[in-house]
């Protein structure tokens, strides 16, 4: 394991993944190099076919690479047999998915405490482990529902809670706020964040929303299966008039005076970024 | 095991267990089908098992018995000859296997004579206080009466015979025989019943008298051929084994029903064949329907298996989940079937099953109309584990198909 290796969490060197339809290559990921660090709240956005979710899929161990060099917690994914990489993500990924695709039988409880339980940890603790982050998540309240008794953004708090629960150190989230309407969705990214910040998990996050590309600490940008913008630092205020309005209740024009504002706070802060990067 | 495997095991069983009461209707119409399935095969083993009791017991009561020993060869070839040498060590061997229900016979060979013609018969004297206790031949007495210990020179032949010499109670049958040494012997007896039992066997051929007046008319006073043992079925065969090992050195031969007719055994043997042919037809049925059923669940839910593999659920486990689900509808599925089985059974065993309006004459293959089902065990527990087995077979492929799922593919197609 090289220097480059000790310092990242995520360490990915030419990268390349196809898929094939019959005998149609359908290149996905490109030769991509990419380091994450620990604690990043970083966003892979691209437009759909980019190769986003490959990208997450391949680093979450779900999906091999054709070629490259694929390390995770310093452990070298690709080498990993199917039942290495199911324990690998049980005890050091939590999945955020678009679906929520949380366990329809379960109640919210019992969902984020199955990780726990296939750790091998007591129902009782397993338990006492849900009820911390659902409480966390802001529904300790609803662990008693099950999946279709609560609303999208409840499910998918609930999905995020079941990320965290067995403790993980990297949390990959799959266009998390596709299924949410805005204002759920910005709700669902700032407890993401807030998430990051006091617990220190690290996020990849991939998303074509505004509101997610904001609160990024790092922005990664794909398109055609290879990295072409990677910015450490992008604007903290919204980017679009809709997610630009949390007071909704402000006069049309007023909103619109503050859009155009955060708009242009938007492109100052990126130009200097962009600066820094070329100097 | 320790404790976080076992927590994994009983997280296994609770998906399971919640996926198959999420879909009541599919769970329940499913282990419906199992429990009907294997209650008609318990019911049919209990009535085939009725129908074989009921053929058997009337075989042996008729005239056979269980058990039988004569001087060796004797069964072969009825000669007086071969009489049993010393009737009393048998009499110890029964005492001391605990036998009661023991019968002394003197059997030869004869003739029948009318004032019309003659009639070949196997001449049987018997005792008729003990024969009562071995074998149901009184009861088969149409007309006229059995034998009594004071009877003597009476005679009861079978319908058949008795209409072949068109004689009828009270007439005089002149019964030609041979001595043990060979010389040739006539008396008179008098007609005092009529075997009118509908079976072959006994309706025909068959000249009875009582021991001692066939032992003074052969001149074999206190010798006999044949004892005629009855027992339990069951015990059928170590008794024998039993007796064998007894009188052993005496040129005695020990035979169960089924060595001196075995084609009744085989017709059990056939007859039970049938079953096991059905109760394959059974077991493909509750396998397909039991398959099916498992294969929509488990297409069903691939997405969900394939989220699950992906925060951490190995194959092994997603195939445990399956086979968890497969096993619990095949244990649910055979306790009803065996509840309802047994009731079934219970309640036609108490009221019989009358097949008269089916059957003509069941006479004839020693069967009584009614038939009483009984329930064996062994039975059961055949049917039961391999309904078992068939349902743990119906849950491998979807398990199988579901471990090797890939978790991209199955929430991407799910």
């Amino acid at each position: 394991m090289g220097n480059n290796q000790d310092s990242s969490i995520i360490y990915l060197r030419g990268l390349h993944k196809c898929y094939w339809v019959g005998t149609m290559p359908f290149p996905a990921l490109h030769g991509l190099d990419l380091d994450i660090a620990p604690g990043e709240f970083a966003v892979v956005a691209g437009r759909s076919g980019s190769g986003k979710s490959t990208l997450l899929n391949i680093v979450g161990a779900l999906e091999s690479a054709d070629s490259g060099r694929v390390e995770v917690l310093g452990q070298d994914i690709l080498g990993m047999n199917s039942e290495q990489r199911t324990r690998f993500r049980l005890h050091n990924i939590g999945f955020v998915f678009q679906a929520y695709n949380l366990i329809r039988v379960f109640t919210a409880r019992e969902n984020v405490a199955y990780v726990c339980q296939l750790q091998g940890k007591s129902r009782k603790e397993s338990m006492e482990i849900a009820n911390h982050w659902l409480h966390e998540v802001e529904i300790g309240h609803l662990g008693y529902r099950r999946p279709d008794q609560l609303s999208g953004g409840q499910q998918q708090r609930v999905a995020v809670a079941r990320a965290l629960a067995s403790n993980p150190k990297l949390i990959l989230a799959d266009e998390p706020t596709a299924n949410l309407d805005s204002m759920t969705g910005r709700h669902l990214i700032r407890l993401m964040h807030e998430l990051n910040h006091r617990f220190g998990t690290t996020f990849l996050i991939s998303s074509h929303d505004p509101d997610v590309k904001q609160a990024a600490g790092r922005l990664i940008k794909l398109a055609d299966g290879q990295i072409v913008e990677s910015w450490e630092e992008v604007p903290e205020p919204p980017q679009s008039l809709s997610a630009s309005c949390p007071a909704n209740h402000l006069p049309l024009g007023e909103r619109v005076r503050n859009y155009i504002k955060t708009r242009k706070q938007s492109r100052a802060r990126k130009r200097r970024g962009g600066n820094q990067r070329r100097s | 095991m320790n404790q976080s495997t076992s927590t994994v095991i009983n997280t296994i069983l609770t998906v399971a267990l919640r996926n198959l009461l999420a879909h009541r209707r599919r769970t329940f119409l499913t282990i419906g089908a199992i429990a009907v399935g294997l209650a008609s095969l318990i019911f049919l083993w209990g009535f085939n098992e009725g129908l074989h009791r009921n053929m058997l017991g009337n075989f042996q009561d008729a005239i056979i018995g269980s058990i039988q020993i004569h001087h060796q060869g004797f069964f072969q070839h009825p000669e007086l000859s071969k009489a049993i040498a010393n009737p009393q060590k048998v009499v110890e061997a029964l005492r001391q296997a605990d036998v009661s229900r023991y019968s002394m016979r003197l059997e030869s060979f004869g003739l029948a004579a009318s004032d019309i013609t003659t009639q070949g018969v196997m001449l049987i004297g018997m005792d008729p206080l003990r024969e009562g206790e071995v074998t149901q031949l009184g009861k088969r007495i149409g007309i006229g009466r059995f034998l009594a210990p004071e009877d003597e020179y009476t005679l009861i032949l079978g319908a058949t015979t008795a209409n072949n010499l068109q004689v009828k109670l009270g007439d005089e049958v002149i019964i030609i025989g041979y001595d043990r040494f060979g010389a040739m012997l006539a008396e008179s007896f008098t007609l005092i019943g009529i075997i009118t039992s509908g079976e072959m066997g006994l309706d025909k051929g068959m000249a009875i008298t009582t021991l001692a007046t066939l032992q003074e008319m052969v001149d074999m006073t206190d010798r006999i051929t044949t004892v005629v043992i009855s027992s339990e079925e069951k015990r059928v065969p170590s008794l024998t084994a039993e007796l064998e090992a007894a009188l052993q050195g005496d040129e005695l031969e020990v035979m169960p029903w089924y060595s001196m007719f075995p084609v009744m055994k085989e017709w059990v043997t056939l007859h039970n064949g049938f079953l096991y042919l059905f109760l394959g037809v059974v077991l493909f049925i509750v396998l397909a329907g039991e398959l099916n059923t498992m294969l929509i669940s488990m297409l069903e839910r691939t997405r969900e298996f394939g989220v699950l593999m992906a925060i951490g659920t190995t194959g092994y486990q997603i195939a445990g989940i399956l086979l968890v689900e497969a096993v619990v509808i095949g244990i649910v599925g055979i306790l009803s079937g065996i509840l309802l089985g047994y009731v079934i059974v219970l309640f036609s065993s108490n009221y019989g099953i009358d097949l008269s309006i089916l059957l003509g004459s069941t006479s004839r293959f020693y069967v009584d109309p009614l038939i009483y089902p009984h329930l064996k065990l062994d039975h059961l527990g055949i049917t039961s584990g391999v309904i078992l087995i068939a349902s743990i077979f119906a849950g491998l492929y979807p398990a199988w198909r579901a471990s090797m799922l890939q978790p991209v593919e199955a929430i991407r197609n799910g």
